[in-house]
């Protein structure tokens, strides 16, 4: 933070973006965060790939999302957890704490989308490609890396307050993400073909309406947590 | 006592449960039928055993019939009742089936003046040589079944694997509904507290969550007790069960993060955000994937729900109290550990 | 208040399982007589049981308290 940074402005979607892109731009200077994560996903692939071999269908859908859910925790938890002190004072006089959470909660998503399609091409490196329908999978991939990013940003808030957080993190995040990674298991497969059925729509519309609450709720919360 | 009023009342709630849902006695049923496959163009012999029968008294009016559908129906040509639990009925079978099948299965009823109608569901299965629709559409009769009886007495109703064990339905049930209650309670109580910055308010949340995860591991070892002996296993891998689970994980994280602080007002705080943030995330789904996905609860995946057949009129009767007794024992329960974090609470600051 | 829960979390399931697990190993024609009666009898044995380790949990929570007010005095 060495760079002398102009002052953010006070409308709260300039303020987003405002802080989307100094999120980005701090990213790019520290590649080695984000190579991190992407040789997270890719050595976890391969170890999977070295131990089962022969991947089914079933095995792939479970595999891929869970490959998803672990890479997005260690993605994530960064995102409060590793905010310095100084740092937050300075966030905390200047912008508004929706924006703070929105604008962490945007970039987690899109690092997840990135995270996704790295995995999916990981895996179907190595253990081929069973998706049929790949508009119904990248949407469930879409609603999946939202899902994500939503409840372990705000979990990662959460546990940045208490002092063991990185392990709180993983206790804290994942019985809250267990009903929406069901969801996306049940629904990728009917992209792979494992299930049929007429029900897709409503699977896909249940999930954004989480993903809408979750927001919601974050956004109700946050002001509490940050506040302090 | 009149600040003790619910407290009894709880208790004498709990107790009339126990009491009315040990005691009543169950409707008659049929448990068993020998042989369960018969054969068409034949006179064949059924062996039944009744439960909480009394087939000897009145036996000439006893009535049985083999149905299919609404509309066909055979009378028993003949009905031999050997003792109150034994009956041996007679069925003269015609020479084809009304059906383009070589096997269809038939619904034993038994009509008595003092048991009522009782019903063995699909429980007989008739087999044919040959498929002849036509001649089986005009061989079966459709004898009426008409002026059934009901039993007179206040029973339970009888379901086939489930026997006496619907009784649990007062036992398993509403701790589940009170633990969702309870949970609800805390909810609030943590919305209350971030409104109003009341510790005592955060301290009600503790404790009622506390309850409501003993509800919940309750619930969940009934359930299992109640499954293996109705399902075949203690964890069937069922939606409402794993759900359950989950939700016991989550109030498990909760108590896990309020260890995890020193600050009494932080601890408060932050485990009042995530106290709400993990019930908003989890309840709405308790209620709704079970109905996305089959589940061998009643209510989902095409099974019966609760309130159509399952639950009779009599059942609510002690049904109904039971939620509302469970919930006040929780809320008593609650009151002694929010009393408690009080007493503890002061000493600390002392 | 850590402590506290954590021996909740150990004693509850670890006290109430060996209840189901002893029913398990019991002959199964004796739980499936009398119409399954007795898998009522179990499940409300299983409640009443979990209800008094959670009152001796509380119990000796309680003790502790009075000890330390007494420490205090």
């Amino acid at each position: 933070m060495n760079r002398r940074v102009s002052l953010p402005p006070m409308n709260i979607f300039a303020q987003i973006f405002y802080l989307l892109r100094k999120e980005i731009t701090l990213e790019w200077r520290q590649k080695f965060a984000i190579s991190g994560i992407l040789l997270y996903v890719l050595s976890t692939v391969f170890i999977v790939y070295i131990s089962f071999q022969n991947i089914g269908p079933q095995v792939w859908n479970v595999l891929f999302w869970v490959i998803m859910l672990f890479a997005s925790v260690n993605a994530v938890m960064k995102s409060f957890v590793q905010e310095s002190g100084y740092r937050q004072l300075y966030y905390f006089q200047l912008l508004h704490p929706i924006a703070i959470l929105l604008s962490k909660m945007i970039y987690n998503s899109l690092l997840l989308l990135l995270l996704g399609g790295l995995t999916f091409v990981a895996l179907s490196f190595v253990a081929g490609n069973p998706v049929q329908e790949a508009g119904n999978f990248a949407l469930a991939l879409f609603l999946g890396s939202t899902g994500f990013s939503i409840t372990f940003t705000f979990v990662s808030a959460i546990a940045a307050k208490a002092d063991n957080s990185s392990t709180l993190m993983a206790i804290l995040s994942f019985p809250v993400v267990i009903p929406i990674l069901l969801l996306l298991v049940n629904l990728s497969a009917h992209s792979i073909g494992l299930l049929s059925g007429s029900d897709v729509g409503d699977k896909i519309s249940l999930l954004a309406a989480v993903d809408l609450m979750l927001v919601a709720m974050g956004l109700v919360l946050f002001p509490f947590l940050w506040r302090d | 006592m009149k600040k003790y009023w619910w407290k009894v009342l709880g208790v004498v709630i709990l107790f009339y449960t126990i009491f009315v849902g040990m005691l009543t006695p169950l409707k008659t049923g049929i448990t068993d039928a020998s042989p369960v496959s018969l054969r068409t163009g034949r006179s064949e012999v059924l062996t039944v055993q009744g439960y909480n029968s009394f087939f000897t008294k009145e036996k000439e009016k006893l009535r049985a019939w083999l149905k299919m559908g609404s509309d066909k129906a055979l009378a028993a040509s003949r009905i031999e009742v050997v003792d109150d639990r034994v009956v041996r009925l007679t069925f003269d079978i015609p020479a084809y089936l009304p059906v383009e099948q070589k096997v269809k299965d038939f619904t034993l009823l038994i009509d008595s003046p003092v048991d009522g109608a009782s019903v063995l569901p699909g429980g007989i299965v008739v087999t044919q040589d040959s498929i002849n629709t036509a001649l089986g559409e005009a061989l079966w009769p459709n004898a009426e079944i008409a002026k059934l009886h009901e039993k007179a007495a206040f029973t339970f109703p009888f379901r086939n694997i489930l026997s006496e064990t619907i009784r649990n339905t007062y036992y398993h049930v509403p701790l589940w509904m009170a633990m969702f209650i309870i949970l609800t309670a805390g909810m609030v109580m943590s919305v209350r507290y971030l409104w109003k910055s009341n510790p005592d308010d955060d301290r009600k949340a503790m404790a009622l969550t506390n309850v409501g995860l003993l509800l919940g591991i309750l619930g969940l070892i009934t359930g299992a007790i109640w499954a293996k002996y109705t399902w075949g296993k203690f964890w069937s891998w069922d939606v409402k069960q794993n759900m359950t689970a989950i939700a016991l994980l989550i109030y498990g994280a909760y108590f896990v993060l309020r260890g995890s602080f020193e600050d009494p007002e932080k601890k408060s705080k932050v485990s009042a955000v995530y106290n709400i943030f993990a019930f908003a995330s989890l309840v709405p789904l308790l209620y709704i994937i079970p109905k996305l996905t089959d589940s061998l609860h009643p209510g989902a995946g095409g099974n019966i729900a609760f309130g159509s057949q399952d639950l009779d009129n009599t059942m609510k009767l002690v049904f109904r109290p039971a939620i509302i007794g469970w919930t006040l024992l929780g809320v008593w329960i609650a009151e002694i550990v929010l009393r408690s974090a009080r007493l503890r609470d002061r000493l600390m600051e002392v | 208040m850590l402590i506290a829960s954590k021996k909740a979390f150990a004693t509850l399931p670890l006290l109430v399982l060996p209840l189901t697990f002893l029913l398990a190993q019991e002959d199964t024609d004796f739980m499936r007589s009398m119409g399954k009666m007795y898998v009522v009898v179990a499940v409300i044995a299983a409640i009443f049981l979990g209800i008094v380790v959670y009152l001796i949990y509380l119990d000796r929570k309680l003790t502790k308290l009075e000890d330390q007010i007494k420490n205090h005095e």
